[in-house]
C-alpha cells in the first residue's frame, strides 16, 4: 500500500500535533525535544523553499536524460513516436520514485515530488497516445486508464496532486461515458454528475474521519474539494447551457428545468457556507465563499442589473461590512467560533506572501509610463483597477 | 490522537502543569484568514468601484464633489490612524487593532486617487509627470514607515519603480517587459542596486529591519533579470563577460548575505540564477563546435550539474539548519 514508513508518518503528525501546541504556548520547548527525541521521524523532508528548489531541479535532470534517451533511440526506428517509449519513460522515473523513497527516505522533499509528476504526467501522455487515432481521441478509455493510475499513484503515495487528477479523471470518465453510451445522454448528465459528486463527496467527508485512512487525510481533503466544485459547476446554469449547445455560434438555447439550475446556482454556495459554519468545516466554509462569487458572475452574465462600478463599489461596501460585523461578534469568542490566529505556522509567512499580494493587486501600475506618457500622467492612479488601460 | 496528551503525560514526556495548559485549552474554530480575505477583498473591490465611478461619471457629478468625496474618505481614514496609532519606533510596531491595517489601505488608496485625480483634471504637476509619480512614493514610503505598514511599503516599491519608469510587481515584470533596449536594462539595474542597498541599509542601521526581506526580494530579482538581460544584450560583444562578472560579484554578496541572515530562499535565488548564467555560458561554448557530439556533452552537462545541484542544496541546507 502507502509507500512510506507508516510509523514514521504517525510520529510526523504527533510531531506536527505537539508543534502547534509548543507555538499556542502549552507546552515548553524542552518538552518538544523530549518528545521529538522518542517519536523520531526518519524522513528527509527540508523546507518549503528547499523542496522547491530540488523540485526544479530534478525537473531537468529527468527532462535531458529522458531526451538523451530519446535521441539515442531515435536514428534506430520511429520507437520514440510511440506511446509505449511514453510508457517506457514513466516507468524510468517510477523506478527512481520507489528508490529514492525507499532507500533514501524522501518525503515531499521535492525530488520525490517531480519524480511522481513526470511519472504521471508521462503515463497520462502515453494512454492519450494510445487510446487516439489521427486526430480522433477516444475520451473514455483515456480517462478510465488515466483514473486507474492517478488511483494506484494516491493510494502509493498519498500525493495531493495524483488525488486531484483522480477525482477530475473520474469525474471525466463519467461525462464523456454517459453521453456516448446513453442516447438523451445529454440532457441528464448534469443529473448524474450530480448524484456522482455527491456520493463521492460523502464518501471522502466520512472516510476522512476514519482512523485506518488516517494517512490519507491530505488526499480526502482534495477530493471533497473537487466533488463540491463538480457538485457546484454541474448545476451552474451556465454551464448547463454552454455544454448543453453542440454547435458552435448558435444562439444559446434556454436550458430545460431552467428554473432548478437557477436555484442551483445561486442557492448552492449559501447551503455550502451555512453547513460549513453549522458543521466547523473548512472546506465547505471557503468553498461557499469562492462560490458565492461564482454565483455572482454567473447572475451578471445574464442579467446586468447594476452597471459595473455600482455593483463594485456596493459589493466592496457590503462585504468590508459584513468582515466588520463578524469581527465585533468574534471579539470574544462564540459558539466555538474565534478571529484569533490559529497557532499553525504557516510556511507562507517567511516569504511575507500577504505583503507581495497587496503589492500586485493594488499598485496595478501601466509599465514604463515615461514612454508613453498617455492623459493620465503616467499611471499615478495607484488605485487598484483604475490603471490608465481604463 | 485524542488521549495522545494523556499518554505523553503518563509517559513523563509532559509535566503536570503542561497537561492541565493542554487540557484547559478549547478548540476554537478559528476564522482569521477568511475574515482576513474578505477584508482585503472589500477594499480592492470598494476602492476599483470607486475610481470606475468617478472616472465613468467624471462628466455629470462635478468635479469638486468628487474631489470632496474622496478627500473626505482619505482625511477620514488617515485622521483614525493618526488618533489610534502607537507612537513611532524603529522597531516593529503592532497595530492597534485588526482594521487598523485596511482603513490605512484604504487611505493610502484613495490619497493616490486623489493625487492622479488632481493631475487629471487640473494637471496640478503640469506636464512634469516625473513630479506626479514621485509625490505619491514619498506619501507611501511615509506611510509604511510611519504606521509599519509593510503592504503599503512593497506599493511604496512597485511606485519607485514606476517613477524610474519600469515596473517590478511579478506579473508585469514577466509578461509586459521586454528587454530589448539599453534604457530599459540600465534602469533595472539601477532599481536592483538601489533596492538591495535598501536592504543593506535597513539591516545596517537597524531601522524597521523586518523591511529588509520586501527590499532584498524585489532587489535580488531584478538585478539577477537585469545582469543577464544585459549580458544577452551584449552578447556578441566582448562586454558581455563584464555582465557576467558583475553577476559573480553580486551573487557572491548576497549568498554571504543569506548564509550570515539563514535565509534559504535568498540562497536559492542565487543558486538558481548563478546556474542560469554559467549554463548559458556553457551551452555558448557547447555551440561553437558545431557537432553533434557537443548536443550529447550539453545534455550530459545539465543531467550531471542538476545532480549536482541537487546534492549543493541538500548540504547547504543542513549547513543553514545547524548553524
Amino acid at each position: 500500500m502507502i509507500a512510506y514508513n507508516k510509523i514514521w508518518l504517525t510520529n510526523l503528525r504527533l510531531q506536527e500535533d505537539v508543534k502547534e501546541k509548543l507555538n499556542g504556548g502549552y507546552i515548553t520547548s524542552e518538552e518538544f525535544k523530549d518528545i521529538k527525541d522518542k517519536y523520531p521521524v526518519g524522513f528527509y523532508t527540508p523546507g518549503p523553499f528547499a523542496r522547491i528548489g530540488l523540485f526544479i531541479l530534478t525537473l531537468i535532470v529527468i527532462s535531458f536524460a529522458d531526451g538523451i534517451l530519446s535521441l539515442l533511440f531515435a536514428s534506430a526506428s520511429n520507437l520514440i513516436e510511440t506511446s509505449g517509449w511514453m510508457f517506457f519513460l514513466a516507468i524510468l522515473s517510477y523506478i527512481a520514485l520507489e528508490v529514492m523513497v525507499s532507500s533514501k527516505h524522501h518525503y515531499r522533499s521535492g525530488v520525490d515530488d517531480a519524480l511522481l509528476f513526470i511519472s504521471g504526467l508521462l503515463s497520462c501522455v502515453a494512454s492519450a497516445m494510445l487510446f487516439s487515432h489521427y486526430n480522433v481521441v477516444y475520451f473514455v478509455p483515456v480517462f478510465a486508464v488515466i483514473f486507474i493510475l492517478s488511483l494506484y499513484f494516491s493510494i502509493r503515495f498519498a500525493d495531493m496532486l495524483m488525488a486531484a487528477l483522480c477525482c477530475a479523471s473520474l469525474l471525466a470518465f463519467v461525462y464523456f461515458g454517459w453521453t456516448k453510451v446513453i442516447p438523451i445522454g445529454m440532457m441528464t448528465i448534469p443529473f448524474i454528475i450530480m448524484l456522482i459528486s455527491g456520493g463521492m463527496y460523502w464518501i471522502s467527508y466520512s472516510f476522512n474521519r476514519q482512523k485506518r485512512f488516517i494517512d490519507y487525510h491530505n488526499c480526502f481533503i482534495v477530493a471533497q474539494l473537487i466533488f463540491l466544485l463538480g457538485l457546484y459547476a454541474a448545476g451552474n446554469y451556465y454551464i448547463a447551457q454552454t455544454l448543453g449547445n453542440d454547435g458552435i455560434g448558435q444562439t444559446p438555447k434556454p436550458v430545460p428545468f431552467g428554473p432548478f439550475f437557477w436555484l442551483w446556482t445561486i442557492a448552492l454556495p449559501f447551503v455550502y457556507l451555512g453547513w460549513g459554519i453549522f458543521k466547523k468545516d473548512t472546506i465547505l466554509l471557503r468553498i461557499g465563499l469562492v462560490l458565492i462569487a461564482a454565483a455572482i458572475a454567473t447572475f451578471r452574465y445574464y442579467y446586468h442589473v447594476l452597471p459595473l462600478d455600482m455593483a463594485l463599489t456596493i459589493g466592496g461596501a457590503l462585504i468590508l461590512g459584513i468582515a466588520y460585523v463578524v469581527m465585533k461578534f468574534l471579539k470574544t469568542p462564540q459558539y466555538g467560533f474565534t478571529y484569533a490566529e490559529p497557532d499553525t505556522e504557516h510556511a507562507m509567512d517567511r516569504l511575507k506572501v500577504e505583503s507581495l499580494i497587496v503589492a500586485e493587486a493594488f499598485a496595478k501600475v501601466p509599465s514604463a509610463p515615461a514612454e508613453h506618457q498617455d492623459k493620465f500622467g503616467g499611471g499615478d492612479f495607484g488605485g487598484g483597477g483604475s490603471s490608465s488601460s481604463y | 490522537m485524542d488521549n495522545l496528551y494523556e499518554n505523553l503525560h503518563a509517559d513523563g514526556l509532559i509535566s503536570n502543569e503542561s497537561f492541565e495548559k493542554v487540557k484547559q485549552r478549547s478548540d476554537l474554530f478559528s476564522v482569521h484568514w477568511e475574515i482576513k480575505t474578505l477584508l482585503y477583498l472589500g477594499v480592492l473591490l470598494l476602492t476599483s468601484g470607486l475610481a470606475l465611478l468617478i472616472y465613468e461619471n467624471i462628466d455629470t457629478i462635478g468635479h469638486q464633489f468628487v474631489l470632496a468625496l474622496i478627500a473626505l474618505i482619505c482625511i477620514g481614514c488617515f485622521g483614525y490612524c493618526f488618533k489610534t496609532s502607537l507612537p513611532f519606533n524603529s522597531g516593529k510596531v503592532k497595530s492597534p487593532n485588526t482594521s487598523f491595517d485596511y482603513i490605512l489601505l484604504l487611505g493610502s488608496i484613495s490619497l493616490l486617487t486623489f493625487i492622479g485625480y488632481l493631475q487629471f483634471e487640473y494637471k496640478v504637476f503640469g506636464t512634469n509627470y516625473n513630479l506626479a509619480t514621485l509625490i505619491p512614493m514619498i506619501v507611501l514610503f511615509f506611510t509604511a514607515y510611519y504606521f509599519d505598514h509593510l503592504g503599503i511599503l512593497n506599493m511604496a516599491i512597485a511606485n519607485l519603480a514606476v517613477w524610474m519608469g519600469v515596473s517590478v510587481t511579478p506579473k508585469s515584470l514577466l509578461l509586459n517587459t521586454t528587454f530589448d533596449s539599453q534604457t530599459i536594462i540600465y534602469t533595472y539595474l539601477a532599481l536592483g542596486i538601489i533596492l538591495l542597498a535598501g536592504a543593506y541599509l535597513t539591516q545596517r542601521f537597524n531601522l524597521k529591519k523586518h523591511f529588509k526581506f520586501s527590499y532584498q526580494h524585489y532587489g535580488v530579482h531584478v538585478t539577477f533579470i537585469s545582469l543577464l538581460a544585459g549580458y544577452f544584450f551584449y552578447y556578441n560583444s566582448a562586454l558581455a563577460m563584464l555582465w557576467m562578472l558583475m553577476l559573480s560579484a553580486v551573487a557572491w554578496l548576497i549568498f554571504r548575505d543569506a548564509f550570515k541572515n539563514h535565509s534559504f530562499y535568498f540562497l536559492l535565488l542565487v543558486v538558481l540564477y548563478s546556474y542560469v548564467a554559467i549554463s548559458s555560458l556553457v551551452v555558448r561554448v557547447m555551440m561553437l563546435a558545431e557537432d553533434e557530439g557537443a548536443l550529447y556533452l550539453t545534455m550530459l552537462y545539465f543531467i550531471g550539474s542538476a545532480i549536482g545541484l541537487i546534492f549543493l542544496l541538500i548540504n547547504l541546507n543542513k549547513k543553514i539548519k545547524a548553524s
